[in-house]
């Protein structure tokens, strides 16, 4: 029996009206919502209401969404409806300029999905970061900084020998790689029918 | 499971554009925390599904017209369909199949309206201000409620 996941516990404690658990998602997806609106480059009002649709919306599907693991998927297309709405009023209100026109009426579908992806991924390193012992988290921190802290100045923070900083870095990256929320992003399947042929994007895609 | 093109500086890169990507604005978070407050227990009360292609296809666009046309919008039950089309006039809806009752504009901040649908259930709104918005329908047969949408 596989362990439930963060994501699910966090999905079925706040459909059963835990707030704690609701406001954790909200933290751990709003940037995923957000990264979909950027996509559609719309104003920060709008991108700021449809959000708070998104959001609204999923307090009352929590209950039906038959796979906690899916609500990943289910905010990026809602969130896609939604602008491709908030588009759509955008070209009948404004008067035609041809630039913006352009750009919204073609939203660059292979760009919104790898936009979707590259949230969705880093997230899962946020979250598999959170994972790990306090000792990995400040390790990776200092190094992941920019620019990276020197292993001496990591010496001088945290008492650790210089000699002994390459092999535990690599011991904590290890760690990261088999974080839950970690594989969790490898193991799971396409977020829309957009993503072809199932692949997910690999680190080195996504830059 | 493995992935073989992870190597250590990979991860790392990647780690540091996750941390470093800029934090979403702390007034969406509470904004969107806050929807929580609008969650219902209410087990008589039925939920109508935005229909999400609707108002989105080629066809509407063209119905819809140029600029300022009226934009329509579909949700379902399973007792009580809801048709809407706004316009800067206001909204127009309908209740299908049709039926007297009340219906509240609702948006984030709370009731806005209140209206009556008549015998052949049309009802209209005054034009609603910016952002989510839905209805809520009590009628002779029940008690039902909209998804959230953006207007």
């Amino acid at each position: 029996m596989a362990e439930v996941s963060e994501v699910s516990r966090l999905v079925l404690a706040a459909a059963s009206g835990d707030g704690a658990a609701w406001n954790e998602l909200v933290r751990r997806f709003s940037p995923l919502v957000m990264a979909v609106t950027r996509s559609y480059r719309l104003p920060a009002a709008d991108a700021q209401d449809v959000s708070q649709t998104v959001w609204l919306r999923l307090v009352e599907h929590l209950a039906n969404l038959r796979e906690p693991e899916a609500l990943p998927g289910w905010l990026a297309r809602t969130t896609q409806h939604e602008c491709s709405r908030q588009v759509q009023r955008a070209q009948r209100v404004l008067p035609v300029d041809p630039q913006t026109d352009g750009a919204m009426q073609h939203p660059a579908i292979a760009d919104l999905d790898a936009d979707i992806l590259r949230a969705e991924l880093r997230q899962a390193l946020r979250d598999g970061l959170h994972e790990l012992p306090a000792r990995d988290q400040r390790l990776l921190q200092l190094r992941a900084g920019d620019p990276p802290t020197s292993y001496h100045e990591i010496s001088q923070l945290t008492g650790m020998r210089i000699g002994s900083i390459g092999p535990t870095l690599r011991r904590s990256l290890d760690r990261l790689r088999e974080t839950s929320s970690v594989r969790a992003y490898l193991a799971s399947a396409p977020i829309s029918d957009g993503v072809t042929g199932g692949d997910r994007l690999e680190l080195a895609d996504v830059e | 499971m493995s992935s073989p093109t992870w190597n250590d500086d990979e991860l790392l890169r990647e780690l540091r554009a996750a941390l470093q990507e800029s934090p979403v604005d702390e007034g969406v978070i509470r904004a969107a925390q806050a929807a929580f407050t609008w969650r219902t227990v209410d087990d008589d009360l039925e939920l109508l599904s935005l229909d999400a292609g609707f108002g989105l296809t080629a066809d509407a666009l063209v119905r819809g017209g140029g600029a300022g046309g009226p934009r329509t919008l579909a949700f379902h039950g399973e007792r009580l369909s809801v048709e809407i089309e706004i316009d800067e006039a206001g909204i127009v809806g309908q209740l299908t199949p049709p039926r007297p009752g009340q219906v509240t504009l609702v948006t984030a901040d709370g009731p806005q309206a209140t209206t009556q649908a008549d015998d052949i259930g049309c009802f209209i709104f005054p034009p609603p201000t910016a952002g989510p918005l839905r209805l809520d329908c009590r009628l002779g047969d029940g008690h039902f409620i909209t998804d959230w949408v953006t207007v």
